[in-house]
Formats: C-alpha cells, structure tokens, sequence
C-alpha cells in the first residue's frame, strides 16, 4: 500500500520497516518454533506505539487514516505474520466500542490501549463460529448488574488482554436481535483463559478460549442498547476483515520477496533459476495476484473513509485476498524446491501463516455468501 | 544539564559503496542516514537530561535540504531542538572542526545558553577519520574524552567512562567539555509513531558558518583488491581431504 500513502505516512514507514527488520524478522523465527508469545518484542512494539494505530486523536491516538495504517500493518505482517494479528487485534477490540460505546467507554478503553495494554474481541463459540448468530454465552439482567456465563473460542490476545469485548444473548427468543455486546475487564471473578492453541501458522499470536462463570458486571458496561450486540460485531468485522486482507498481503509481499532472491542466486543446468520462464510465470503470477489484492483492499478502505457502505467490497478484498495469498505462498514453496520445504528457509513458514487468511474473520465461504447475497439482492 | 550533540548525515552503511567513473564514492541513490555513533551520542544524551533534567539540542553541517530528515528524526528521538548550518566551503576535518565551534557559538546565543557537554559520535561511518571531535575540543580550549561509553554528572563536572583496548577508563572532567562516543551497551531508541508525527512539524533554523580552509586534501580513492578466489580441496575422501589441506598450510608455512 505504500504507494498510496502520503509523504508523512512513507515517513512513519520507513522506521516501521527498519523496526520490523532490525527487531522482528529475524527473532521472530524461535517464537515460531516455540509457539511462545514474543512479549519482549510486542514490549518494544508498544514502545513504537504500534499498537495503537487505531486509537482516535481525540483519545490520545494518533489520528492516523486507514491507508497508512494499511501499508504500516502490511509492513510489519511483512516481517511476521503473528505479529500484525496481535497488534491489530488491539483494533479490533477498540471497533465495537468505538462504534457502540458511550464515551466514557471509549475513554476507557482507549486509555487502556495508549497506557501499553490490549483488547480482544470475543465473539467466536465452539457452536457459533461462521454462524456466529448461534451463540450460547448468555447475559441476564440482575438488577444493576448483568450476570455472563458461557464459553469463547479462537480469541486473539485472550491470555494477555486488559479488556475484553463479549457477546451474549440476552433474549434468545429474539435471534440476531437478542445479541448484547458487553465490556469485561481483566481481573473481573468468573472471567478465566482456557484452552491454549497450538496453532499450524501465526505462532506468534496468542489464541485462547475465554471462559465465563457467573461473570457479575456492572450494567453500564453493555455496549450500546440490548439487542445491537449482533449488527455491532458485523460493522466491526466489515474492517476487520479488511485488515486481515491487509496482513494476508503483507505475508504474501514476503513470500514473493524471498521467492525471487532465491531464484536469482539459485544456479540449475548454468543459469539462475529466474532465467526460466516457468519460474518467471509463477513469479508474474504472485506479483498479478497480491497486486490485485491490494487494489480490492484500497478500493474497500477507500469507501470506509468516505462513511460509504462497504461490507461487500470488504468480504470480497478479504476472500480474493485470502485465496491469492495461499497461492502465492504455494508458490514460494514450490520455487525454493525442496529448501522450501525446510524450515531452514523462511517460505515454509510464510505458507503455514497464509492459511489462516482463508479462514479466520469468517471463512472465504462466508465471503462469498456476504457477496452473492449483495450481488443478487440488487436485482 | 544542557547537552549539544554534533550529528552528521552520512550514507547508510549498510550498502557497499563503490567508486563511480571519475573515481569518486558513488553514493548517488544511497539512502541518507545518521551516523550511527552520533545516534548512540544522541541517546546517551536524552538518557543523561531524562535522569537530570536539562534538554537535548542537535546541529549539522549541511544543506537544509539534504539533511532536514536527518534533524527531524533526532528530534523525534528526544532532541527537544535542532539546527542547521551551511557551511561556506567543503574542506578537511580542520574545516568541519572549525565550522562546529563557529556554530556552536551561534547555537547558544539562539538557545540563551552555555552547554555543558558537546558530544560527537566517535567517527563517522563514511570517512572514519576520528579527527572532529577532537579537533573541536581544540578549537574550544575544552576539556575532551574520547570513546565515551557513560557519562555521569558529579559535583565539579563529569565522570566519564571511556573504552579502552583493555576494558574502561574513568576520567573526571570540568564543564563545559567535549567527548566523542562508541556503541554503549543500550540501543539507541525508535522514534514512537506520534514523536515522528510531532518531529516533522519542528521548525529548525537554518544559518551559515564559515570554515577554515583545508589544510589536508584527498588526492584519490581506491577499492580494495578483489579477494583472489581460494583453493578447492576436491578430494572426495575425508582422510585425503585433510591430508591435502595440511599439506597446503604447511606448504604455505601456516603450520
């Protein structure tokens, strides 16, 4: 994205590249075989601030627009994948309540993020994952207090956030309507981590169950009115699934940067490897596909500044994105032969953290789904 | 504590240079940076007005266009004020040392202030000359240390730390002072998103300074020979291998 940005952003850039070079890539790769949380690494990251990029100015951000943040978070998804995620998921667990929060509750919570901490967003159940709308957890008013109980999965940042934003039902009878969007702090009795995932790519991020035992909060901590938690989640994932595109591409600028080094110093029969046209179509390939990402991504990111509906252009910037990076990361593999293949080289890994980009923020299934529905309902 | 720190923007040595056709370094296209021992200079000294109060000011020998970047960053670092000098010729380090001290002067009487230490980095990364730090401390009758890894202040003036060959050296010195500083143990820090943002509106004034012409001249470059290609032991059995390779170092009387 970094040709779309202005002459400030190309600034910030360039020491967001410098850090995810000198500081990230290279020490990134222990964590990976570990799967340890690099905390020393997000520590300095926050020292950066890059973990508040979506903080507002108005609450001690940055005021950043979201195609510099697009070509920051491509750049350090560019140095590790898991890093990008974490980072990000500060954002979105700050989108639902910068979208439904009072502003006390921004304050909050945008506090917690300037002073160095993070969110999570909590919508995924063992039963409610593309069908989020099936959720278990539940929230029953008790006086001034709702009570939580209920059972997350597959949450980002659960085990190191200071906030979490959780969905519940409040009037099952209702559907999607009788979804509640509520404010847990860490710390709070009942609220525990579960289950750690021992994930295939994207190590380097923490993903955990979140589990809520008569969780008791206070009732100023629901977002928005009962019943909007369901329509909060979707406004939150329209971006969201715009970042994920974002980080996708980001691993797939890496992939074609390796895959090209190698294929110039890779000698076979006399000659580089990138003499042959087989290797050229592959790479033209790569370059074809993460460039139309991009494009699809701006296209979306460039709606959402405008205030303009983009829930279509975003599910299609995240599934062409998400599909063309799996290829492309194929590809990388497949050009470094059998080196690909090795966890002596990098590709290997860049292709176990492309696959998530299919599936997490809804599968490209769903997507498609949230495509074709928009399509076809114009006619 | 009011700490000068004197920076030069040097090409990123992380990139080879090589000599273009008229035999000059052909640093056309190579990102510019700061010298990397001026960035350890500019931490030590943010580190040193964090612990005791006081304020940062960094100043270049420069056109302002060409090293405006180099000036926001230190201030984005933790440099509270910048400034930029023209100077009137290029020369030799005698020059560069003389065109500090001038602008030294003109830099505290836009501060309003007396600087209690004046740090360089310990060379630049692009002539290595070791010469300006020193020369300056010269040309302004101070005190001056060199390869400074700690500063300290103390009731009459400074403890500074210097490497040695050995392991450290511990001086005293009276303020004001000079000295010239080597990697210490800590990194220097990345400027934060929001001090970038902040660094790139700074106003940095810009003056000349006249130099003193150049008492040293350099007449040419060369690259250093290509290395000649090494021996291949092509045996394919271990114990030949060796015998082969012993053979050679004795035969070349390495042995």
């Amino acid at each position: 994205m970094s040709y779309l940005i202005n002459e400030e952003a190309e600034d910030l850039l360039r020491d967001v590249r410098e850090f995810c070079e000198k500081e990230v890539k290279e020490q990134i790769k222990e964590y990976d075989v570990s799967g340890e949380w690099p905390k020393e690494i997000y520590d300095k990251a926050k020292e950066m601030q890059l973990h508040m990029m979506d903080v507002p100015e108005e609450y001690g951000g940055l005021g950043l627009d979201h195609m510099t943040q697009a070509a920051l978070t491509e750049q350090m998804a560019w140095a590790d994948a898991g890093f990008a995620v974490t980072l990000n998921g500060n954002g979105l667990a700050l989108k639902p309540v910068l979208i439904a929060g009072n502003e006390e509750q921004k304050k909050k919570c945008c506090q917690l993020i300037v002073d160095g901490g993070f969110g999570a967003f909590a919508l995924t159940e063992p039963d409610a994952g593309c069908d989020a709308s099936n959720g278990k957890t539940t929230a029953v008013r008790e006086g001034d207090e709702y009570v939580l109980n209920g059972r997350k999965c597959f949450i980002t940042n659960a085990s190191v956030a200071d906030f979490f934003v959780v969905t519940a039902m409040t009037d099952k009878t209702k559907g999607t309507r009788g979804m509640s969007a509520f404010l847990v702090y860490k710390g709070t009795p009942g609220l525990s981590v579960g289950n750690h995932e021992n994930k295939m790519g994207v190590r380097t991020s923490t993903t955990s169950d979140l589990v809520l035992d008569d969780v008791h909060i206070p009732a100023e901590n629901l977002l928005g009115a009962e019943g909007t938690g369901f329509k909060t989640a979707m406004q939150t994932l329209d971006l969201a699934r715009t970042w994920c595109a974002v980080i996708g591409v980001g691993v797939a600028q890496r992939c074609i940067d390796e895959a090209v080094a190698y294929s110039k110093q890779r000698v076979q029969f006399g000659a580089p490897i990138c003499n042959n046209q087989a290797i050229q179509f592959k790479i033209a390939d790569m370059e074809i596909r993460t460039e139309a990402s991009r494009q699809l991504i701006a296209y979306s990111i460039s709606l959402a500044d405008k205030g303009l509906p983009f829930s279509k252009e975003s599910a299609a910037a995240k599934c062409f994105a998400g599909d063309s990076v799996m290829q492309t990361s194929i590809d990388a593999v497949q050009i470094l032969g059998g080196y690909g293949y090795s966890r002596e080289y990098p590709v290997e890994k860049l292709m176990r953290d492309e696959k998530i980009f299919q599936i997490f923020e809804g599968t490209n299934e769903i997507q498609r789904i949230v495509v074709g529905r928009s399509v076809i309902g114009k006619f | 504590m009011n700490i000068l720190v004197c920076v030069k923007q040097v090409p990123d040595d992380f990139v080879k240079v090589h000599l273009n056709s008229e035999g000059l370094p052909a640093t056309e296209g190579i990102e510019k940076v700061v010298n990397a021992f001026d960035t350890y200079a500019v931490e030590m000294a943010v580190r040193l007005c964090e612990a005791h109060d006081g304020k940062v000011v960094v100043l270049t020998l420069g056109e302002e266009e060409a090293v405006r970047p180099s000036m926001v960053q230190m201030i984005a670092v933790g440099a509270k004020q910048a400034y930029i000098y023209k100077p009137s010729a290029l020369g030799d380090e005698t020059s560069t040392a003389s065109g500090l001290a001038e602008a030294i002067k003109k830099c505290e009487a836009a501060e309003g202030i007396t600087f209690d230490l004046i740090m360089c980095g310990k060379e630049s990364t692009d002539e290595i000359s070791s010469q300006v730090g020193a020369m300056l401390s010269e040309k302004m009758g101070l005190g001056f240390v060199s390869s400074v890894v700690g500063v300290e202040p103390v009731e009459d003036g400074l403890k500074v730390q210097q490497e040695t060959e050995e392991g450290f050296a511990y001086y005293q010195v009276a303020c004001p002072a000079v000295v010239t500083v080597t990697k210490p143990e800590y990194d220097p820090r990345y400027p934060t998103l929001k001090s970038k943002m902040a660094a790139r509106k700074a106003v940095i004034p810009c003056d000349t300074v006249d130099v003193e012409a150049a008492a040293v001249i350099c007449e040419s470059y060369a690259e250093p020979a290509k290395r000649e290609a090494g021996v291949k032991i092509q045996e394919k059995e271990a114990a030949e291998a060796v015998a082969k390779a012993m053979a050679i170092l004795a035969e070349d009387k390495v042995l």
